[in-house]
């Protein structure tokens, strides 16, 4: 075979796998709304970047005729480019292809870029859209996904592990997502659960849809699996961009510092009047977010999920922190089960990559009820707690109303940690909520209604803790841009040391 | 003859389930009547529930109000606020089942659209 003969081998070889599952299969990926495994791929880097690996991996099966079948690339493209000019690595699997089953050499592709990913310290973002094991190939599809697992684990804090739910992905297909930081799910086109409908019908009785069982909105607004969602694949790509943007590539880096062109010492007066009189009517916390960050602009994760506590990305001065606020306007922003699993995992996350943490407060205290002592409050309150003592990030927390008891506690008081405590003169920070300390110190008293006014007045403010050394500086609320970013600034040399252990025992 | 009270996507219904062949002269014309026959759902329909224990402070609605997604209902005292209890989507009050000065608890529907 001649130079010549050998060269056009290769390339037809390299035409049939990016063919793919073949123009028929294709153009139904398309009516679907779906992009093609090679599509996503290209939207999501930047253009020209992606370096194919492994194209002309095979299977080695030979259980039912699977040897006499050829499957185009296995069934998931891999390799490496970059974002916005960063290294990411990238897979992306192939609906076309077997239904983008995974087999043992599919697995072995995603495998490998996931240690090229955590060896080179940089983001790996997988494009799920598969029907599963390929049952072909036994208990080599299922240890595929094994090691799948066994990779996403040890790469967990070490660096970004992002996740875009593009079609199918049920049973242990769900599990490596689960183990990566952020779930994007593509409204419609995808779903995630353990057991489809069929089987639920035939177990429990329960007649569910797809959609309704495990669509984009069901993960992202009541089980909290997925973290974003997404219209669709071009719109979910472009917010795992946006995402990147805020993130560090590993552990060992901060994250990228933007010129926003926004002032840090920029007041707003609009703030000294956002707070009704009445400690007892709701405001919407957005309004301090959008006040004080770069440009009024923020990326939240799990937007639509226990909306009692608000957690999102955004930038001060430039660089990234990461917000965990009390939404008053929700649930009284009180802590309740799914509100701690939600910003302790955000906490958890900010913390492993870098990422400093401001914290607003305005928290009435945990959610009483048989129903939230049943499903474990303690424990998962407790995550909290955990979360902020364990995070050596700088910490600075702003309280802006309501700070009781132990909820405060659990939204990073002094004793967790935080470097710096801001208050507006609006705080309330206090041992529980005032009504109910008064109604205990005056139980006997005669004059009880008088003592319990004088009682809100001392006690419901941040005075009493200011006294004591828990609070660090009481502001105008305009002045809060200014303070929180002096404050980063201060807390950029922050180094902590911790005693070295194996590690922690997080209450989970 | 059994009653019941069936619940579809918040609307209460009262069906009446026969044991077939329990009485030989049943009338063979008289089939228990099929939940959906008996009053359509509403298209969309929706309870507004108790997202909390606490109590009602008052109500901004009342039966027959059309009220648009985002419209304040009611006023629900629980946890230290007066929550603002919102409509989940734009419809007319069907029904309105608490008042003021009620207590509620987690899960409770307090409204249906």
């Amino acid at each position: 075979m001649s130079t010549q003969e050998r060269i056009e081998k290769m390339l037809k070889k390299a035409e049939v796998i990016i063919a793919a599952g073949g123009e028929k299969r294709i153009a139904k990926q398309h009516e679907q709304g779906k992009m093609t495994a090679r599509e996503r791929i290209a939207a999501l880097l930047d253009e020209g970047s992606f370096v194919e690996l492994d194209r002309f991996v095979k299977h080695r099966c030979y259980n039912f005729g699977q040897d006499k079948k050829d499957c185009p690339g296995e069934g998931v493209t891999t390799g490496y480019g970059t974002v916005d000019g960063r290294l990411v690595y990238v897979f992306a699997q192939d609906f076309t292809v077997e239904g983008g089953s995974l087999g043992e050499m599919h697995a072995n592709k995603i495998v490998k870029v996931q240690r090229l990913a955590l060896k080179m310290g940089a983001p790996c973002i997988g494009m799920n859209d598969s029907g599963g094991a390929r049952i072909q190939e036994a208990t080599d599809a299922l240890g595929g996904y094994g090691k799948i697992f066994f990779e996403n684990t040890g790469a967990s804090g070490v660096i970004p592990q992002i996740s875009a739910i593009m079609g199918p992905s049920a049973g242990g297909a769900v599990y490596s997502p689960a183990l990566t930081d952020f779930i994007y799910m593509v409204k419609n086109t995808s779903q995630m659960f353990i057991t489809g409908p069929e089987v639920v019908k035939t177990v429990t009785g329960e007649v569910v849809t797809k959609e309704a069982l495990g669509g984009a909105m069901t993960h992202n607004s009541k089980s909290g699996v997925a973290h974003f969602a997404a219209e669709n694949d071009e719109d979910c790509i472009q917010q795992i961009r946006y995402l990147l943007s805020f993130l560090p590539s590993n552990n060992m880096e901060p994250a990228p510092v933007v010129e926003t062109g926004d002032d840090p010492m920029r007041t707003d007066e609009s703030l000294n009047t956002l707070l009704p009189d009445n400690s007892n009517a709701p405001y919407d916390m957005y309004d301090v977010i959008k006040s004080i960050v770069d440009n009024g602009e923020f990326y939240e994760s799990q937007k639509f999920y226990a909306q009692n506590i608000i957690t999102c990305f955004a930038r001060m001065d430039g660089s990234t922190v990461g917000i965990i606020a009390n939404q008053p306007k929700v649930m009284a922003g009180c802590l309740d089960i799914n509100a701690s699993d939600k910003a302790a995992r955000f906490i958890r996350f900010c913390d492993a990559f870098n990422i400093p943490l401001l914290n607003l407060v305005d928290v009435p205290g945990f959610l009483p009820g048989t129903y939230q002592e049943y499903g474990g409050i303690i424990r998962h309150g407790a995550k909290m707690l955990y979360a902020y003592s364990e995070a050596t990030v700088p910490k600075v927390t702003l309280v802006t109303r309501k700070a009781y008891g132990g909820s405060y506690l659990a939204m990073c008081s002094q004793e967790l940690g935080a470097d710096q405590v801001i208050a507006w003169p609006t705080a309330e920070i206090a041992v529980m909520g005032p009504a109910g300390a008064a109604n205990i110190i005056f139980k006997k008293d005669p004059d009880k209604d008088a003592r319990t006014q004088e009682y809100i007045d001392n006690f419901a403010s941040p005075y009493y803790a200011a006294q004591h050394q828990m609070v660090d500086l009481i502001i105008e609320p305009k002045n809060s841009r200014p303070a929180v970013c002096n404050a980063l600034a201060m807390l950029e040399s922050k180094r902590e040391v911790r005693p070295a252990k194996r590690h922690g025992n997080i209450p989970l | 003859m059994k009653q019941y009270t069936i619940t579809v996507n918040g609307t209460a219904y009262d069906v009446c389930v026969e044991e077939a062949g329990s009485v030989a002269s049943a009338p063979k014309a008289a089939p228990a009547p099929a939940p959906a026959a008996a009053a359509p759902v509403a298209a969309g329909a929706a309870t507004v529930t108790a997202p909390m224990p606490g109590k009602v402070l008052s109500v901004n609605v009342k039966a027959g109000d059309a009220v648009k997604a985002g419209d304040v209902l009611l006023i629900l005292e629980a946890m230290k606020m007066q929550n603002e209890i919102m409509a989940p989507q734009d419809g007319t009050i069907a029904e309105v089942r608490v008042s003021a000065n009620q207590n509620v608890a987690t899960g409770d529907v307090m409204i249906v659209m």
